[in-house]
């Protein structure tokens, strides 16, 4: 078996750089078109299409249980859609061709084309997912080291900066469990950056963390939005949907029900859904 | 912790000490019995020396022979060298026939197993001939005949012959023709491995008789200054040692001619006169520690280290490969997996290690005693480990696998950079429990005729009988071998703790 990942040329990129990647404006990055999956009779995802533009910031919010975690996943191949289109840059897969056999085995082209689609993304999970058994360098390093075959060195130097830039350079040599749980998340973020992804993905980032260590995680993602790169972000945190989203997506029972600005979606919602679940959110008691 | 261990190691030490003090001064020779039955009579044939080999015989004839079977086939105290009547007579007979010999030791129960799936040739250890055995074998003209004597506990005046043995408890060894003589007298059997095991059985009342043959009997009674037991009467009918091969060997006309020539030129007489005058005394069980600790850790070193390590590496590998096979979505793979490990918790090691040394022969797969232990060792542990992998694996959270799938591993690179390092730290606690099982495990790998620690611990103790020394000392090595397994253990822990809060 072999990693399906293309390898990009490393002599021609600038190794030091921790930049996002520059795309055309006007032309959608990610595009997303009747996606649709089932668990068994659980239609999670019924019919979801957007699209996002380079350098913007897409916020996702909805109800729990409302399948925003399964379109995230979707958009990495973690999950197989059941239907529906998936562009990512110029990577576009239909998953209504994608049939995994009874034993969930897919054969060899269409791993190489989800392998494709997921190296256009990076992951920052709910639960930070970091490797416990490696430093934080080392969770950084074994992307584009180990997958991608970037000489240690150029890797290293990136992964450096990245961790400065998230505000962990003190940390480096640190065992995961040694942080704090904003600390986790920042590493988890700075992993997901080092692959150089197109597109970052975010679940619920701060869900699970202490509310004082929220605001450090979200810090670091506004830095990050400013910086230009393209993100979504399924969260509850209104107050940075509205600073930070170029748009909003309300997401209930499987559908968009309402995708605006910030401004539309969250500040003048006209959907009877969108209005009790803002109240929900807003007015907890 | 440390201190228990070390109060334990001197605790152990001392006790070994003790039995090992000599058991007491200059014991008086008990009387030497009559001259034992004189060996087969030949008819005389001149005796020519065979500058050639005899027709039929192989240039080296395989020969098994158990080794522990004093004075017949055993190893000298002092030079360590297989020994013996039936050895000294072997290399009589083998100059004789114009052939080379090499031995193969190998317990007695499983003698006639090896002779089958051609370990070796021809049978050297006492065989006596029955009508069963002579329709198996090819059996060879008696080399020497003696009797069976009945041995009770001094004072125990019940029994005077083998009349007297109905309803009584005899150990005998269970694959012997003294087992069938005590059997068809009325006697209860109880199997024991080594006649000395039997007489110690005897005397600590735990049977009421031993029928044995006459010279092995003598022989013991000899080298035991106090044995506690006494010969009470001789059995009527003679048993006739034989050579035994497998059916259709064609040697027996060659090896029959040179027994004959050994009798008439009198190498059979001088064997047996070395062999069969009591011996003044037995060595100390002090010289005995003294002489074996080499050889003993010795075989600790070269064989029953080796062989546990190389055993758990190959097993571990195949472990991985089940318990992967386990958690297969393929409902083949998992079902085979699941099958092969409740084959392998569900049958005894010993019962393994038979089908794969002496049952893998019958299908034309003959593997070498080494090899095939490791092969039977390596399976057993795969069977164990790859529940405790497949537990290990499955403990870590799913998200480690996705962490590794997005920033696009393949499995196998996640299994072994992501997935085994961090299941190891839970895997090890009970992976060291199977390694020093394993250790101990390897002892059973005798019965296929491996050489390891307890085999050269039972050699060492052959021609004395001293078991009990023999084993405590064996006892004492391996406990120190799955110390220093330990302390690898707990060094292991905590490198793989690292990562995690404490
Ligand atoms: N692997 C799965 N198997 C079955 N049901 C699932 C699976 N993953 C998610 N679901 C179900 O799909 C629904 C949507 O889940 P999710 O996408 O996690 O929602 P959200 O992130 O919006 O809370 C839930 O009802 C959940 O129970
Ligand atoms: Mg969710």
């Amino acid at each position: 078996m072999t990693d399906h990942t293309p390898r990009p040329d490393h002599s021609t990129t600038d190794g030091g750089s921790v930049a996002p990647p520059t795309a055309a404006r006007g032309i959608p990055l990610v595009a997303v078109d009747h996606l649709a999956k089932s668990f068994g009779a659980h239609e999670v995802l019924k019919d979801i299409s957007f699209t996002v533009e380079p350098g913007t910031v897409t916020c996702v919010i909805g109800p729990s249980g409302s399948g925003k975690t399964t379109l995230l996943r979707s958009l990495d191949a973690l999950e197989i859609p059941d239907a529906g289109v998936v562009r990512v840059g110029d990577c576009t897969v239909d998953f209504g061709e994608i049939h995994p056999g009874p034993k969930r085995r897919l054969d060899r082209r269409t791993r190489e084309l989800l392998a494709t689609l997921r190296s256009k993304s990076g992951m920052v999970f709910q639960a930070h997912n970091l490797f416990a058994h490696r430093t934080v360098l080392q969770n950084l390093l074994e992307g584009p080291v180990v997958v991608q075959g970037e000489p240690v060195a150029q890797a290293t130097e990136r992964a450096r900066r990245l961790l400065d830039e998230v505000g962990l350079s003190a940390h480096v040599d640190k065992y995961p469990f040694q942080l704090s749980g904003g600390q986790q998340q920042r590493v988890g973020i700075a992993r997901a950056l080092a692959l150089r992804p197109q597109v970052v993905l975010f679940d619920e980032p701060t869900s699970a963390l202490d509310p004082e260590l929220v605001g450090e995680v979200l810090g670091v993602m506004k830095t990050l939005a400013a910086e230009g790169w393209t993100m979504v972000v399924v969260t509850h945190e209104l107050r940075f949907a509205r600073q930070v989203a170029d748009q909003v997506l309300f997401i209930d029972e499987g559908l968009v029900v309402e995708r605006g600005t910030p401004e539309q979606v969250i500040g003048d919602p006209q959907q009877a859904r969108t209005k009790a679940f803002l109240r929900r959110i807003m007015e907890p008691i | 912790m440390k201190r228990v261990v070390l109060t334990a190691i001197a605790v152990l030490l001392a006790v070994l000490f003790t039995c090992a003090l000599p058991s007491s001064a200059a014991p008086p020779a008990p009387a030497a019995t009559t001259p034992p039955t004189s060996p087969a009579v030949p008819t005389g044939s001149a005796p020519a020396p065979a500058p050639t080999r005899a027709p039929g015989i192989p240039a080296t004839l395989r020969v098994g022979t158990e080794g522990v079977y004093p004075p017949f086939s055993y190893h000298d105290e002092k030079t360590n060298k297989l020994t013996g009547f039936d050895i000294e007579y072997m290399d009589a007979l083998a100059a004789k026939l114009g052939t080379k010999v090499e031995y193969v030791e190998t317990p007695w129960d499983a003698m006639f197993a090896a002779l089958e799936t051609d370990r070796f040739d021809l049978v050297a250890n006492q065989v006596t001939y029955n009508e069963e055995r002579a329709a198996l074998y090819d059996l060879s003209e008696p080399y020497i005949e003696t009797t069976g004597v009945i041995v009770v506990r001094d004072g125990d005046d019940s029994i005077k012959s083998l009349a007297d043995l109905k309803g009584k408890r005899a150990a005998e060894n269970l694959t012997s023709n003294w087992a069938e003589v005590a059997k068809n007298a009325g006697a209860t059997i109880v199997g024991v491995d080594a006649m000395a095991l039997a007489i110690d059985n005897l005397r600590q009342g735990r049977v009421d008789v031993v029928v044995n043959d006459k010279l092995a009997i003598q022989n013991y009674l000899a080298t035991r200054p106090d044995p506690g037991v006494k010969v009470v009467a001789e059995t009527d009918d003679t048993s006739r040692s034989v050579f035994a091969a497998r059916k259709g060997s064609g040697y027996m006309p060659s090896i029959n001619k040179a027994i004959n020539e050994l009798q008439a030129d009198g190498t059979t007489k001088r064997i047996y006169d070395k062999y069969f005058t009591p011996k003044a005394q037995a060595p100390s069980r002090w010289d005995l520690v003294r002489d074996n600790a080499w050889p003993m850790l010795r075989q600790l070193i070269k064989v029953t280290i080796p062989l546990t390590f190389i055993s758990f590496a190959i097993g571990l590998v195949l472990a991985l490969l089940v318990a992967l096979g386990r958690m297969s979505p393929n409902p083949v793979l998992s079902n085979l997996a699941r099958f092969y490990i409740s084959v392998i918790r569900g049958t005894p090691l010993l019962v393994q290690l038979f089908i794969i040394f002496y049952g893998l022969p019958e299908f034309g797969v003959k593997i070498d005693p080494f090899p095939a232990a490791v092969i039977a060792l390596s399976l057993n542990v795969a069977g164990y480990a790859a529940e405790v992998i497949r537990a290990a694996i499955q403990s870590l959270p799913k998200g480690q696998w996705e962490a590794a799938e997005t920033i696009g591993m393949n499995r196998v690179t996640t299994l072994r950079r992501i997935i085994i390092p961090q299941a190891a730290r839970t895997a090890v606690p009970p992976l060291s429990n199977t390694l020093i099982s394993l250790l101990k495990d390897t002892s059973l790998t005798s019965v296929i005729l491996v050489v390891d620690l307890l085999r050269q611990a039972q050699i060492a103790a052959a021609p004395s009988l001293q078991f009990f020394t023999m084993y405590l000392m064996a006892a004492v090595y391996y406990y120190l071998a799955c110390l220093v397994l330990s302390f690898i253990q707990s060094r292991t822990e905590v490198r793989l703790n690292r990562f995690v809060a404490s």
